[in-house]
């Protein structure tokens, strides 16, 4: 079963001039017929399918689309043209407890965080305790989210998302969070959901975890997928091409300096 | 894991380049109403928290406004209505709420804007939180002003309930309002500071410390025929946007409604009683009656227009949201 459907997505944003300062500016560049920024696109023509049960990891240097693509899956942007269709509940993994509020207590910030990523109240309160557990924060429920360690956060907001049972998790660099002990077990953890038969989509900077993770790659670059294959062939292709890449400016620069 | 599951279960959605959806936008907010719930729960918590006092302030902090302006105008200025401290309280209530429900959600997308960026949820419950956080403002400040009527000694009647249409006068406006101001401050900054200005220009626009009587000047005797009294131009345009501005109606209608039982709610409220002498002197008449049906009306039409306005613009807008900062 398809769970995730992209056809011919693009998305374009518009990239902004640095913004005219006095009001003498603002004209000149008015008259020049500046409209103030470019467009470009972070994704064009991006099209792939997600069966059930596989795991997906989007790699690709900075500004290749990863984050826009992920976007788009999670419903908070809007293709340019396009389709995304999704099936099932999906969820965002939340990095360092993003909707928390400082001012609440890690309970009542639970039961907020719980109910905008789909949970309802009865089956928050039913895995209450079980997502205080994993967080492994018990004596800090009842203090209010700002006297917590970073650390003591993310752990709470991963904790909340891993237990809304989504059917696809969405992934996005925040794995290897928190210290040893609970990288180990958040890992652990997404290996579950991959037995129980549950989806992911990551996006990470991190080789080895889309290795740990994943069964299936996509390579981005500039917008377009370069290579969508099993994880592995694809990160060593990635990796060898970002070698040659550096390889070739080593080369350049070498060549370009005056020599001695 | 057993249970219901409030959202998103096991549903197909397509994400699509143009889609419109005014309708499934309201089917949304009711699935993500445990949301909203918690948003508003989180809004009344978060407003006093760290002080000492806690919910009390959303009481005290508009008596002691109050309190303030009994002083500098019955006391310094020796000015003001008859029963000035009533007059005040009650036309305070609908502009507080208004005002305060306009603040909230002109800032509520962006305060959230960690959260807009990386889960979906409809945008709409942002500005709905902020309304409804604010309805129950009111609510409590009501049971205040009971308590005062009946230290008071103010019998309860039946006309007390010309505020309910007044109040929903101004959540649909302020709603439609909220809708604009919080889409567009996403993208400029600039708008919190003018509408911060703007707002406390508008106070002075509306008749809190003065009554309605007073902007619209000489009065004139009751018509027999509201169409024809409107057509016949009896009021300087002007002076008639006091009368479209659905705030004004709304402070109007609560002073009729609790202080002058309710006869006045189609009428402005009369002035104080005059001595045939004093009005010859104030150029006022002694009747004191406008016709405010035909403004109740319009009023109603701008808050509503205001409304359907601001919502399709503010769904137009919140594709985008994500996009910004």
């Amino acid at each position: 079963m398809t769970v995730i459907d992209a056809q011919n997505v693009c998305k374009r944003y518009r990239r902004p001039h640095v913004k005219a300062h006095t009001v003498k500016e603002a004209m000149l560049a008015f008259l020049r017929g500046d409209r103030g920024y470019d467009e470009f696109w972070a994704l064009n023509d991006v099209s792939f399918k997600v069966e059930a049960g596989e795991s997906i990891g989007l790699i690709g240097p900075n500004g290749s689309g990863k984050s826009t693509m992920l976007g788009i899956v999670a419903r908070v942007l809007k293709p340019t043209s396009g389709a995304v269709s999704v099936k099932g509940r999906i969820c965002p993994l939340l990095e360092l407890g993003t909707g928390f509020h400082p001012d609440l207590s890690g309970r009542e910030n639970v039961f907020l965080n719980a109910s905008l990523l789909g949970l309802s109240h009865k089956e928050t309160i039913a895995c209450y305790d079980s997502i205080v557990d994993f967080a492994e924060i018990a004596d800090f429920m009842d203090a209010p989210v700002k006297t917590y360690s970073t650390g003591m956060v993310i752990r709470l907001g991963f904790s909340v998302a891993v237990h809304v049972d989504p059917d696809i998790l969405l992934i996005d660099e925040v794995l290897g969070v928190g210290d040893e002990h609970f990288q180990h077990k958040s890992l652990d953890r997404l290996l579950d959901f991959k037995k129980q038969g549950k989806t992911l989509f990551v996006v990470s900077h991190s080789l080895s975890s889309i290795l740990d993770v994943c069964d299936r790659a996509i390579w981005l670059d500039r917008g377009r997928i370069v290579k969508d294959e099993a994880a592995e062939e694809v990160v060593t292709k990635y990796k060898l091409a970002v070698w040659a890449w550096e390889q070739s400016l080593a080369e350049a620069k070498a060549r370009n300096a005056p020599a001695l | 894991m057993e249970g219901r599951r409030a959202t998103a279960e096991g549903r197909l959605y397509a994400c699509e380049a143009d889609e419109s959806r005014p309708m499934t936008e309201f089917l949304e907010v009711l699935r993500y109403r445990e949301v909203l719930w918690n948003l508003v729960r989180r809004n009344l918590k978060v407003r006093y928290k760290n002080s000492v006092l806690g919910f009390a302030w959303s009481l005290l902090n508009p008596l002691m406004q109050i309190g303030v302006w009994y002083f500098v105008f019955k006391i310094l200025f020796q000015h003001g209505e008859p029963n000035f401290m009533p007059f005040l309280i009650i036309g305070f209530l609908p502009w507080l709420f208004f005002s305060q429900t306009v603040l909230d959600s002109t800032a509520c997308v962006t305060q959230e804007m960690p959260l807009v960026k990386k889960a979906y949820f409809p945008r709409s419950i942002l500005p709905l939180s902020a309304l409804i956080s604010n309805l129950i403002h009111l609510g409590l400040a009501f049971v205040v002003v009971f308590a005062l009527f009946a230290i008071w000694g103010v019998s309860v009647n039946i006309h007390y309930l010309w505020v309910i249409p007044a109040t929903i006068l101004v959540a649909i406006f302020a709603y439609g309002l909220s809708g604009i101001l919080a889409a567009w401050s996403v993208f400029y900054a600039d708008v919190k500071f003018i509408v911060g200005n703007l707002i406390g220009l508008w106070f002075f626009l509306t008749p809190v410390l003065y009554p309605l009587w007073q902007v619209l000047g000489k009065t004139i005797d009751q018509p027999s025929n509201w169409l024809e009294w409107l057509l016949k131009d009896n009021l300087p345009r002007l002076k008639q946007l006091f009368l479209l501005d659905p705030i004004s109606i709304a402070v109007e209608g609560y002073r009729s409604a609790l202080l002058h039982g309710g006869e006045n709610f189609i009428r402005v409220s009369a002035g104080p009683k005059l001595t045939e002498a004093q009005a010859a002197a104030l150029q006022v008449s002694l009747r004191h009656d406008y016709p405010l049906l035909p403004y109740v009306i319009g009023a109603a039409v701008i808050a509503i227009a205001t409304a359907i306005i601001g919502q399709i613009f503010f769904q137009r807008k919140a594709d985008l949201f994500a996009e910004q900062g």
